[in-house]
């Protein structure tokens, strides 16, 4: 990075972009020179140095075909490709700016909340920049089918996942502000996390012949959350305190076993029922848009 | 534990001086502080701060009912750990004593150094009626039993994992119920919905 940036010194060759063998020190600041601002000019050095940023930023698993990403996403940028042709249908633009829009929200995990809230701004610009025929702004059209891509492409069954749109969608003429699509989309992100713990869950609590649960045991595991979930009239620290004591090793144990204890075996719950029940939970919690 | 102060009268400090008041120009390096109480009311202890005073300060208690009354010493040489130096010296001191009716402040001063001394915010008090005990949750006062108690049942999931699992997914929806904006909802203008010739037949 910091090659990128360094100025040239005044009689030294400059660090970064000359070979470390030539000979001759006078030729080499001239045509360092040259080079230099060239690529300046052209705008490479902005952009290398954004790439640069970004990988930091993601620390992706891949860094070579994120950055083939990244600078495939750079060429659809501009307007016009290269000059070929007429420039392409509105809707072939939109689902571009959809995909793009989807490739920056999910550089960073929405844990990495700085980041993920760059993304998304940038996102946001992408979806709402104005074109030949679009207003600019983000309509709710766009906004829930980027919602929609969003929980498809973090495979979440249908069923799970439509409660939550439902709440949180924008009817097509609405205009949606930044905050909006902010919360939108961390809530989507959330919930495709909160599905696959309820996943990993289900796993520990299914019986691996059966790839079933005891219902009795994912009802009292799903009851004790609600029962965490409930607001109570403590301020925030007593009320983690208490959650923190209800889920508890021991106290899950207790729930546990008083559950079988208690009751008779009856019809086994399946993995679908428990994410479709474990995320009402959370969706319960999640504030309606508008 | 609650305080309640004691009304009482503090008189002036009163230089105590040996030989006439008219011959001596110096200012005198002893003072008292008369405390007395319109009612008799026993107390528990003193509060005051120190103003550099004290190479020693003498508490004067007079124990009353039993025994004939008599003037006790309570403290003595304690408040200025080095009369020459800062340490101490504006500090707030607490004494707690029992069944006094009668208090004497006797106020030396600790060192040349300090031209004027005596004590400020004297307060007495008593013990007050005892705080109400706080009403503490119901999970607090019934922890759970320390022994993990034999499962009775085969076949059930690890509790350990199924919290550690059950704590993030709460974790979750805790974030998301807290975040919240409060943003709302514009609207495009659609061409022509605003027309007053429309608007009128509405």
């Amino acid at each position: 990075m910091a090659a990128v940036e360094k100025r040239r010194q005044a009689v030294a060759p400059p660090a970064g972009f000359t070979d470390s063998g030539r000979q001759s020190v006078s030729r080499a600041v001239g045509a360092a020179e040259s080079e230099e601002d060239f690529l300046r000019q052209v705008g490479v050095t902005e952009m290398l140095r954004a790439a640069l940023l970004k990988v930091l930023e993601a620390r992706p698993e891949e860094p070579i075909a994120f950055l083939a990403h990244y600078f495939e996403n750079m060429g659809l940028r501009s307007p016009v490709n290269g000059g070929a042709g007429e420039p392409p249908g509105q809707l072939l633009l939109q689902q571009q700016r959809l995909g793009r829009a989807l490739w920056h929200l999910r550089l960073a995990h929405h844990s990495q909340r700085a980041a993920f809230n760059n993304n998304v701004s940038v996102a946001y610009e992408c979806l709402s920049a104005g074109g030949r025929r679009k207003r600019p702004g983000l309509d709710g059209r766009t906004y829930s089918e980027l919602l929609r891509r969003i929980c498809r492409d973090g495979q979440a069954p249908e069923e799970v996942v439509a409660p939550l749109l439902r709440k949180v969608q924008c009817r097509d003429h609405e205009a949606v502000p930044l905050s909006v699509f902010r919360a939108g989309t961390l809530t989507c992100f959330v919930l495709l996390e909160f599905v696959a713990r309820a996943g990993a869950l289900f796993q520990l609590l299914e019986d691996p012949a059966a790839a079933v649960a005891d219902r009795r045991v994912g009802q009292a595991v799903l009851d004790t959350l609600e029962g965490a979930l409930q607001a109570s009239d403590a301020a925030a620290p007593a009320r983690f305190l208490e959650a923190g004591s209800r889920l508890g090793p021991d106290s899950l144990a207790l729930a546990l076993d008083r559950a079988v204890g208690g009751r008779r075996p009856s019809a086994p719950m399946t993995r679908e029922e428990f994410l479709e029940r474990a995320a009402a939970l959370f969706i319960a919690k999640v504030k309606p848009v508008g | 534990m609650s305080r309640v102060l004691v009304p009482c009268h503090v008189k002036g400090t009163v230089a105590l001086q040996v030989g006439d008041v008219w011959t001596s120009q110096g200012r005198p390096g002893v003072l008292v502080i008369d405390v007395t109480f319109p009612c008799v009311t026993p107390f528990e202890g003193i509060t005051f701060k120190n103003y550099y005073t004290a190479a020693g300060i003498r508490v004067c208690q007079h124990t009353s009912a039993h025994t004939p009354a008599k003037w006790v010493t309570c403290l003595w040489d304690c408040l200025m750990p080095d009369p020459h130096s800062e340490e101490g010296a504006q500090e707030y001191i607490l004494c707690d004593m029992a069944r006094i009716s009668e208090l004497h402040l006797i106020l030396q001063q600790p060192s040349p150094l300090w031209l004027s001394f005596t004590v400020e915010e004297l307060q007495i008090y008593q013990q007050g009626p005892k705080s109400p005990s706080m009403i503490f949750p119901k999970w607090l006062s019934h922890p759970m039993p320390c022994e993990q108690p034999a499962l009775l049942h085969e076949g059930l999931p690890d509790p350990s994992r199924v919290s550690s699992e059950v704590q993030q997914m709460w974790a979750l929806t805790e974030m998301i119920r807290a975040s919240h904006t409060s943003a709302r909802i514009g609207h495009f203008d659609v061409d022509g919905c605003y027309d007053l010739n429309l608007l009128s037949y509405t």
